[in-house]
């Protein structure tokens, strides 16, 4: 499903993605700044192949899917997937393609609205993760929403001469509301 | 597949568009490129090329490219992936319109594609095969670091006579011996991981 628009703070908001924003995927997914971490930067981008993923997502019922907004201009997507609705566990992740927006605190923001919604409006009762460790970027807009770690994959793969780790981390709403209420 | 962007000093590899088709369709039909080695297809209408270039995104184990330079398209490159490990590849089609030949575009595409699949997708292997009467493509392989491991003979025939073609294999070893400095990215700082 496509997630409603959710308004934030500094001119960043959630929205429902359109048919137009896939394009901007497809433009982002081909730049080495924003796949350093998102390998291979390589897919069937074909505009047809793009509809597609989009009408698959918004009939999607086990993800909640949204475009990330900055100043009234998508820059990036984000969502929660593999929803168990039984056990109320679900799969986070964000993409910000704009890469010359980069430390403007936009992912930061984008997984603080992403994840107060996924308690208040969908009542999950937990949220995990897969993180590169050296995304420092992505992993600390995680941990100040309030994502804990509880693992890490060694080597998961190699890349420009440095091996990459795999941060993995939770969230419970327990944390969330403690934290906002000390 | 196709694939996105990859940055040499003079050239760069970019995702196909559909404005790169009457290009590749001249280049199909003009008699330099034809000899040089494997063709993607034979010159058809702008029609058939659409359908081609779709086939080719939907295509799981293989990668494509347009090489531009200055602006505009001056070749295409499609690598084929292993189907086995360890992880290597396989260059199917390397060509370069004949109007930019020995201005060093060839080397500095192959180079930063093969930068690609050595230091970004951490490949074990790549592997071509050439016309052995192709001294500029052997040229360029050989200066990689390709060596020939087989030898087929009268595989192509042209002009009256058959050419042999040369098997080459291009392994990790010697990619980081010889170009340990060509890096897709900077190194990470110290205490990225804090």
């Amino acid at each position: 499903m496509l997630g409603p628009r959710i308004l934030g703070r500094n001119g960043i908001e959630l929205r429902p993605p359109t048919l137009e924003d896939q394009p901007l995927q497809l433009q982002w997914l081909a730049q080495p700044e924003s796949t350093r971490f998102w390998s291979p930067r390589s897919g069937n981008w074909t505009e047809e192949n793009a509809k597609e993923r989009y009408e698959r997502f918004a009939k999607s019922e086990d993800s909640v899917n949204w475009a990330i907004a900055f100043e009234g201009e998508t820059v990036g997507f984000t969502g929660i997937f593999d929803i168990d609705w039984v056990r109320r566990d679900g799969e986070s992740g964000l993409f910000i393609g704009r890469h010359d927006l980069y430390g403007r605190g936009i992912a930061s923001e984008a997984v603080r609205l992403r994840t107060d919604f996924a308690w208040r409006a969908l009542r999950l009762h937990r949220v995990h993760n897969w993180i590169a460790l050296q995304n420092r970027g992505s992993r600390r807009a995680n941990e100040k929403a309030g994502y804990r770690r509880i693992g890490l994959f060694e080597r998961y793969g190699y890349r420009s001469g440095q091996w990459m780790d795999d941060w993995m981390g939770e969230i419970f709403p327990e944390q969330v509301f403690t934290r906002d209420r000390s | 597949m196709l694939g996105g962007i990859v940055r040499g000093k003079l050239a760069r590899l970019r995702t196909p568009a559909e404005a790169d088709l009457p290009l590749v369709n001249a280049w199909m039909a003009d008699l330099r490129v034809r000899r040089g080695g494997h063709l993607w297809a034979e010159p058809a209408a702008v029609e058939t090329w659409k359908e081609r270039l779709k086939e080719a995104a939907k295509a799981e184990r293989t990668v494509l490219w347009t090489i531009e330079a200055d602006g505009r398209g001056v070749g295409f490159v499609q690598v084929e992936m292993g189907h086995e490990p360890p992880p290597g590849a396989y260059i199917k089609y390397f060509v370069l319109d004949p109007a930019v030949w020995r201005r060093g575009l060839g080397w500095d595409a192959a180079l930063a594609l093969h930068r690609y699949f050595f230091d970004y997708l951490d490949m074990h292997h790549m592997g071509v095969a050439l016309p052995a009467d192709n001294a500029a493509a052997l040229r360029i392989a050989e200066k990689l670091g390709f060596r020939t491991f087989g030898h087929g003979h009268d595989v192509y025939y042209r002009d009256g006579a058959y050419v042999d073609q040369l098997e080459m294999r291009f392994d990790r070893e010697t990619w980081d011996e010889r170009w340990a400095t060509e890096r897709e990215y900077a190194p990470f700082p110290d205490g990225i991981a804090s």
